[in-house]
């Protein structure tokens, strides 16, 4: 493929012709995840919703929750702040699945994803593209909420090593909860039932997690749902690393750190081999 | 690559979704340089062969090659050799078209500056200049199909597969398609398009091959076609679906007739051309039946369609339908 030359009729402007070198397949597939990633985070601004979902959403919840409900919440031993935040915190982890999955629906609804599979471009820089670019916008989201928090009084009770573990946490969380959007949103395929279904799912359970009231206040069916409940673990390791509280009720609350890092270890583990496997099989209709 | 590589090779190639067959042994070769045409109607199973051998989805059974190397073996290779451009444009709605082009020509691995030197030359090639910096979302649908296509000649590959061009296009988009498809070729670019279409088949293509409920039902060159499906023919109008019925009841007890019940015609075989023509139009004269129009006509790649693809059937199956 060494041919340059070629006239082009009509306009006189040629085609690019010879395929540029490619470079060895790491180095092929950095390249590529980067370009991606680019192509992911340049979207960002310019879609309203996704914007929203990790700007004025978690604003919202935060005023909501603080100046509304929150006067009429309290917490023996503790100012709400302190209690709300780290739930805050908890919680946008969680909702990591919802922008992850709609985002990959979206790409395969739109046939981007088919685009990309039908170019030489090794497949996994596009699936690692999708988890990394969704991940930034996730610590974006984080961000906000945390400056907003401390702007409102939280006041969070963090060491060195303290911040350290909180920042390892968020990571891990964002890592597992990203890799099961992506898995969800290949299954479902449509950007708006991954929408849906995210929101009728995440948002019960959140709400269950103790993220806004104790749980141990609960009436009985609510309380052991959130007793057991997966964000409860993390939205009581946010609060055990950054308050110094401990929570009771279930193996999972009294050991709320190793019961998340568990769970964020189960669910990488099982969806990253589930997504990847699929990623290959599947095809958008 | 040597020339006597085929493009595509597929043999016996199906893919079946449950227990749907989609596509069924589908016998397939398009020589380098041509440009050849997968013809058939809606659901006909065009995408899914196109699918397969852009690697997009494995066949079920059955084998293709293209420029050389097999599609689910050596998919890479494959990739390396095609561009595809799909059915429904496929493009990222939240950039700019220009920055669309950028991002393909970066994953086709140039470096940043090239790759705005391509998206550039692209841009005026194909005309997009005017809507270039808008966000693909908020741009037309036939805007989208030209930055699709563009999108997809980011590098000069050795197989164009084009999934329906130009459907939904204006005349001056549809024009800039085929320059495109004539060029490509002009340049040894082999290409690969589906159509419905089969004034654009019999414009472009030097080989058409017929595609109906995933079996090839007919291949050749558009002259090859148009002979395979008969010679000259007599047509008669009628002015309304009334006389429509008549006609049929005066005309199919004495010819092998032909209906085409949506364009109220009933075609009558003319080997001996005008004196078919004068023993067509004095049955029906005599019949009294006013008609619009009775003329001799050569068979286009209409007939071959509808002769082909089985939405026409003969006679007695037809003369049912019309009668019931
Ligand atoms: N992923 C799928 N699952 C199930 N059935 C499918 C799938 N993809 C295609 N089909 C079916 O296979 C048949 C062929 O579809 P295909 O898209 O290849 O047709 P086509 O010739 O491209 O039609 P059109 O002209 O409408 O684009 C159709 O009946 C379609 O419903
Ligand atoms: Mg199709």
């Amino acid at each position: 493929m060494t041919t340059a030359t070629m006239g082009t009729a009509g306009t006189g402007l040629a085609l690019p012709v010879a395929l540029p070198v490619r470079a060895n397949r790491t180095v092929r597939y950095m390249r590529e995840t980067a370009v991606l990633v680019g192509r992911s985070l340049r979207a960002v601004p310019r879609v309203p919703e996704r914007l929203s979902d990790v700007t004025i959403q978690p604003v919202m919840f935060t005023f909501l929750f603080l100046y509304v409900f929150g006067s009429a919440i309290h917490i023996p031993g503790m100012r709400y702040q302190d209690y709300l935040l780290p739930g805050l915190i908890g919680q946008s982890l969680a909702f990591g699945v919802i922008g992850a999955g709609v985002a990959t629906a979206t790409d395969f609804a739109t046939g981007v994803t088919d685009r990309f599979r039908s170019l030489p471009v090794t497949r996994l820089s596009v699936i690692t593209a999708q988890v990394l670019g969704q991940m930034i916008e996730q610590v974006l989201g984080m961000a906000i909420v945390i400056g907003i928090g401390l702007a409102l009084g939280w006041r969070p009770d963090l060491t060195g090593a303290k911040s350290l573990e909180l920042v390892g946490l968020i990571a891990l969380g964002l890592c597992a909860f990203t890799w099961f959007g992506v898995l969800m949103g290949m299954l479902v395929r449509s950007s708006d039932a991954m929408q849906g279904l995210g929101f009728a799912v995440m948002l019960p359970l959140s709400f269950l997690a103790g993220t806004f009231v104790p749980i141990s206040g609960m009436k009985e069916v609510p309380r052991v749902i959130g007793e057991w409940d997966p964000l409860s673990t993390l939205v009581a390791a946010v609060r055990q690393v950054c308050q110094g509280t401990s929570s009771t009720g279930s193996w999972p609350l009294e050991h709320p750190v190793v019961a998340m890092v568990g769970w964020c270890i189960l669910v990488t583990a099982v969806c990253v081999p589930l997504a990847l496997r699929r990623y290959r099989r599947v095809s958008a209709a | 690559m040597p020339s006597s590589v085929p493009a595509v090779a597929a043999e016996r190639l199906t893919k079946r979704f449950g227990s749907f067959t989609a596509v069924d042994s589908f016998d397939f070769l398009v020589p380098r340089g041509h440009i050849v045409a997968l013809l058939g109607p809606n659901g006909a199973g065009k995408t899914t062969v196109v699918r397969m051998l852009a690697t997009l989805t494995e066949p079920t059974s059955g084998s293709a090659r293209v420029c050389g190397h097999d599609v689910v073996r050596e998919a890479d290779a494959v990739r390396q050799a095609i561009s595809l451009t799909g059915q429904f444009a496929a493009l990222e709605p939240n950039l700019t078209a220009r920055e669309n082009l950028v991002l393909m020509a970066r994953l086709r691995g140039y470096t940043k500056a090239g790759a705005l030197r391509t998206a550039d030359t692209l841009v005026d090639r194909y005309d997009i200049g005017e809507f270039r910096d808008k966000l693909v979302k908020s741009i037309s649908g036939g805007q989208r199909r030209r930055v699709d296509l563009a999108a997809s000649l980011v590098v000069q590959p050795e197989l164009v597969v084009l999934d329906e061009p130009t459907t939904g296009l204006d005349p001056r988009s549809r024009q800039v398609v085929w320059s495109t498809v004539h060029e490509l070729v002009g340049q040894g670019v082999t290409v690969l398009l589906t159509t419905q279409y089969l004034e654009e088949a019999d414009e472009l293509a030097d080989q058409i091959v017929f595609i109906d409920h995933g079996r090839g039902v007919a291949r050749g060159t558009p002259a090859q076609l148009r002979a395979q499906i008969g010679d000259h023919r007599v047509d008669v109008v009628a002015t309304d679906p009334a006389g429509f019925e008549s006609l049929v009841h005066t005309l199919a007890p004495v010819f092998p007739v032909t209906l085409v019940p949506e364009k109220r015609t009933l075609s009558v075989p003319a080997p001996r051309e005008t004196l078919d023509l004068a023993a067509v139009t004095q049955v029906v004269t005599a019949s009294g039946v006013p008609v619009a129009e009775i003329a001799l006509r050569r068979p286009t790649l209409d007939d071959a369609f509808l002769a082909l693809t089985g939405t026409q059937t003969n006679v007695q199956d037809n003369a049912l339908e019309v009668l019931a």
